[in-house]
């Protein structure tokens, strides 16, 4: 089996280590393509064994499954760029958020009439193989795809599958995380520091707390609110560090995070299929690329580009 | 029904109150040192200031088969010691309001002439009221902080919980009624169950209904640091007043 990922960056970075470290997938079997090569990833990539390429043609042409690796707003001029290539062969894997199954569909279908898509979420510490990643299967993948893609993703951490309509919510709360783990694990080592720790022991300290706190969960039964009390002896230190939390709206503020992150995804989402993106939001070099490839995408200089045609708002299939 | 009305005897220096335990069919009398006479368990319910001086007066016919129960706020087991002879079996009790509905939570502290035959007299006679439980005499002012004051937090939650349904359009009788039988039935799960809270709030949240929306207000307005400070502050409160 091969794969390909369109889009050299952190995702098909941080997927093809993982792949290749959990020896689900040689190098060689992985191709990677992007427009731009001076990202540093390229090199990161290249390093690997990957195959990279500039051209996203080869890339479609030499995998089973193709990774959408892309920001969101890019999507529509990938699958516009690739579509004649895609065959009923390829598994197309979406990872960019609020994108659905159905636009994505919607526009390959113009090419070829049954593709099979699936719809991932994932995460960056796919890099270290302890990755969160949930995927919805399209009209015309089967199970059997569904379990492929579960398979290469459980190599680099937790895969389940779910109904698309519950994947914003991923994307807030899995997706999103580890960056509201850096974000408490640089205060956490400030804090360290503060009390007189050098700030390398600092960070790796709090590291091995979170990581050790959520293995204790992922093993236990017990509720994490029971986990907790099992840490706070009566009058102790942390049963008063904990009130402090308490104070600052500590649980609030997560619970804002995540619901603000969805939220986002949504309205991202909603942006792309209702109204027009501007193509000083897309990069000028892959713009001129993708003109030179597909001279039937006009883009007029100063207006907005059209993203969909069509589209429905309706989620996957119940 | 652990003992019959007769047994007990209750002494006031007035007539006060005593009306409503005669009408309960205790006896009553003005004196003290009958009450000493008459019976082997004895709680001594006075307020705080009067004891030292209730002490000194009964202090003569206090004797080895005298069990003696404080109920005084603020008043240690160290001080009721000094003022009765030495070797005098004292506990010291502190119950909640509640325990008038036989619902109460209870905590007891044995001082050292009192065994466990006497804590276990009166765990079980006490029992019949609620909830009971010997601790160590440090705890009886955390006691006080999270259920001694702590029955007047839930007064004012429940009568938030009725405001806000009468600002949702029901009548306030029906949702004080419906508020405080809520209280009482999720104490009742916790009780009953013995699971975590933590768990049995998440039973409740189905994934984007109504209670976590709740929740989330909840935590907005930072409730649990605010309950944790009252339970502080009421408790550091006791302590402070122990000491005068």
């Amino acid at each position: 089996m091969s794969v390909g990922f369109i889009g050299a960056g952190q995702l098909a970075f941080a997927l093809a280590r993982g792949f290749t470290a959990a020896g689900v997938l040689a190098a060689h079997k992985i191709t990677a393509s992007s427009p731009d090569t001076d990202l540093p990833t390229v090199s990161g990539l290249r390093k690997m064994g990957v195959n990279f390429t500039v051209s996203n043609k080869d890339t479609v042409k030499s995998s089973d499954v193709l990774f959408l690796a892309v920001k969101p707003p890019i999507i529509p001029f990938i699958l516009e760029e690739v579509g004649p290539d895609i065959e009923a062969r390829h598994i197309v894997v979406s990872c960019a958020a609020g994108v659905t199954i159905s636009s994505i569909e919607k526009k390959l279908s113009t090419f070829c009439p049954t593709p099979k898509v699936i719809r991932c979420m994932t995460n960056t510490p796919v890099i270290v193989r302890e990755g969160a990643t949930v995927y919805a299967t399209g009209t015309h993948a089967d199970v059997e795809d569904g379990k492929l893609l579960e398979q290469l993703m459980a190599s680099v951490g937790f895969c389940t599958e779910v109904e698309e309509d519950l994947i914003d919510a991923v994307t807030g709360l899995s997706g999103s995380g580890p960056a509201y783990a850096f974000t408490a694990l640089d205060a956490l080592a400030d804090g360290g520091v503060k009390m007189g720790l050098p700030r390398r022991l600092a960070v790796r300290l709090g590291a091995q707390a979170l990581l050790g706190a959520a293995k204790m969960l992922l093993e236990s039964e017990q509720h994490p609110g029971q986990l907790k009390d099992n840490v706070c002896s009566p009058g102790g230190a942390t049963i008063h560090a904990l009130h402090f939390l308490e104070s600052g709206g500590f649980r609030s503020l997560l619970i804002n995070a995540v619901e603000a992150s969805c939220i986002r995804t949504r309205e991202l989402q909603h942006l792309a299929d209702q109204e027009k993106i501007s193509p000083a939001a897309i990069k000028k070099t892959l713009l001129d690329k993708v003109k030179l490839e597909s001279p039937s995408l006009s883009v007029a200089s100063a207006s907005k580009v059209s993203l969909f045609t069509n589209r429905s708002t309706s989620s996957k299939k119940n | 029904g652990k003992v019959p009305a007769s047994s007990i005897l209750a002494s006031a220096p007035s007539d006060k109150n005593l009306d409503a335990w005669r009408e309960s069919g205790c006896r009553t009398t003005h004196c003290n040192l009958e009450v000493l006479q008459e019976s082997t368990l004895v709680f001594l319910a006075t307020k705080p200031h009067i004891l030292p001086g209730v002490l000194q007066e009964i202090r003569p016919a206090v004797g080895p088969h005298h069990i003696v129960v404080s109920l005084a706020a603020g008043v240690t087991l160290q001080t009721l010691q000094r003022f009765l002879p030495a070797g005098t079996k004292v506990l010291r009790l502190m119950p909640n309001l509640p325990c008038v509905v036989q619902a109460g939570a209870m905590v007891f502290a044995r001082g050292s002439g009192a065994g466990d035959g006497e804590a276990a007299l009166l765990k079980n006679l006490l029992s019949s009221c609620g909830l009971c439980e010997e601790v160590p005499e440090s705890y009886i002012n955390i006691h006080t902080g999270l259920s001694g004051s702590g029955v007047a937090y839930v007064y004012l939650f429940a009568e938030a919980l009725a405001e806000g349904a009468v600002k949702m359009g029901m009548p306030s009788g029906l949702a004080s009624r419906i508020a405080a039988q809520t209280l009482l039935g999720a104490a009742k799960m916790m009780l009953e169950t013995g699971e975590h809270p933590a768990k049995l709030r998440g039973d409740v949240c189905t994934p984007g209904g109504t209670t976590i929306h709740a929740l989330h207000q909840l935590e907005k307005g930072a409730l649990r640091a605010t309950v944790m400070n009252a339970v502080e502050v009421a408790t550091n409160r006791a302590c402070s007043v122990a000491k005068d």
